[in-house]
């Protein structure tokens, strides 16, 4: 990437000059690419950004032993970005708490606030995409009998270890008690049961309806490899198609599930 | 739940299939206009089990979720018209959730020959007693969810 020397040296003067206490970055370990946490600017040049950097860093901001270090920085590719719009957006984020060394397109951005990571978005990533084969497959699927998409679905969950990597990977997923773990009533059943794991996944993406930046993490974090992104896709392109609502591009933006409106589609009521 | 598993229909086995259909709905319009079908002396299909809440916007999706997780052949969800919540609001709140939910369902394999939604008010007695019969017949139609049933608690 061009400008990583730049971020590099950013990083180091925000640590050194005290304005955070820590930068939360990406790191290289053998062939891979590991989140890195660096109070000692003199160690700012293991930080590294490729295409490989997958994990949304924005999903530490909210455990508290990161926050325990506010203010602080974080390298953000333009998903990242949108995630931490989200955050702004539900109050998840204080002004000035955060930092943002901004990459993306094999380009260093600079350091922005959460306002000027909205501008950056607008005028650079206005338009991020699912990839085409994921669309392609969200049709097939939509175009199959309703027995054949639970089969595929039921398959699918069956593989589910209920181990909530996709939770923890995700940055919208933030409460501190999540529904799963509320067991009085227990809504949704623990066991690595099908329908335990329907009830799971389908609240999951749920939950993130008009929230989720499809960064994909949840799936790039998934052992068993389920296609979350497929749910995560197909909500988001309702939601847009319904709402004209993409998440993660304005801080000032209203939750789409929590808001109403009285012009909204009453098609389906009978 | 588990007790709506097991309860059967007033006609049982012997007529075939008896779709079980769950109706989430809300305390001041649709439960008052099921009220009012009862005192008003109209036959309806004994196919729907009704569950009262305060509000529709108090109907979380997991309730649905575990009405097909129970056995369910379908779920109804029924409040005030637009305008006429008690709570001002709550169905407004509802509709803009169940028009992204109910697509969430329908992608995984639970259509919408299964999921309902409807308005009907206090007064709306015949409406209720219509709306009934007819998705008892759809549902009928639509056959026993129990195998494709991608929710459902097995064993």
């Amino acid at each position: 990437m061009s400008g990583m020397d730049a971020l590099r040296s950013d990083a180091a003067k925000l640590l050194r000059d005290g304005a955070v206490k820590m930068v939360v970055g990406y790191r290289a370990r053998g062939d891979q690419r590991v989140p890195a946490f660096l109070t000692d600017p003199d160690k700012a040049d293991a930080l590294t950004y490729d295409a490989d950097c997958k994990q949304n860093l924005a999903a530490y901001l909210r455990k508290p032993e990161v926050r325990r270090h506010l203010p602080l920085a974080i390298v953000a590719p333009p998903n990242v970005c949108r995630s931490l719009v989200l955050l702004a957006a539900e109050s998840q984020l204080v002004d000035g708490e955060v930092k943002v060394l901004a990459v993306g397109n094999g380009q260093y951005h600079g350091v922005l606030d959460v306002a000027g990571v909205a501008a950056l978005l607008k005028e650079k990533y206005p338009d991020l995409a699912p990839s085409e084969e994921l669309v392609r497959k969200i049709g097939e699927l939509a175009a199959m009998s309703p027995e054949r998409r639970g089969a595929f679905w039921m398959e699918q969950f069956e593989r589910c270890t209920r181990c909530y990597a996709c939770r923890a990977a995700c940055p919208g997923c933030y409460c501190t008690r999540c529904i799963v773990e509320k067991n009085v009533p227990q809504w949704i059943s623990t066991a690595a049961a099908p329908h335990g794991n329907y009830a799971w996944n389908i609240i999951r993406a749920f939950h993130l309806a008009g929230r989720c930046t499809l960064c994909g993490a949840c799936e790039a974090a998934c052992p068993q490899g389920l296609p979350l992104m497929l749910l995560n896709v197909r909500v988001a392109q309702d939601v847009e198609e319904e709402f004209g609502a993409k998440a993660g591009y304005d801080p000032a933006a209203k939750p789409v599930i929590g808001s109403w409106s009285p012009d909204d589609d009453d098609e389906y009521m009978r | 739940m588990t007790t709506m598993v097991e309860a059967k229909t007033q006609t049982g086995a012997e007529t075939g299939f008896q779709p079980r259909i769950v109706a989430f709905v809300c305390n001041w319009c649709t439960y008052a206009g099921a009220d009012l079908a009862g005192t008003s002396r109209l036959q309806y299909a004994p196919n729907v089990r009704i569950v009262k809440l305060p509000c529709t916007g108090r109907i979380d999706p997991l309730f649905v979720l575990k009405a097909f997780e129970g056995g369910a052949d379908a779920v109804l969800v029924s409040g005030c018209h637009p305008g006429d919540c008690h709570y001002t609001s709550g169905n407004y709140h509802a509709r803009r959730r169940w028009s992204i939910f109910r697509k969430l369902l329908d992608f995984t394999g639970i259509d919408s020959r299964r999921v309902f939604f409807s308005w009907v008010s206090a007064a709306e007695g015949r409406k209720f007693a219509d709306l009934i019969n007819d998705i008892t017949e759809q549902v009928r139609a639509a056959g026993p969810f129990e195998k494709a049933n991608p929710a459902r608690r097995r064993a």
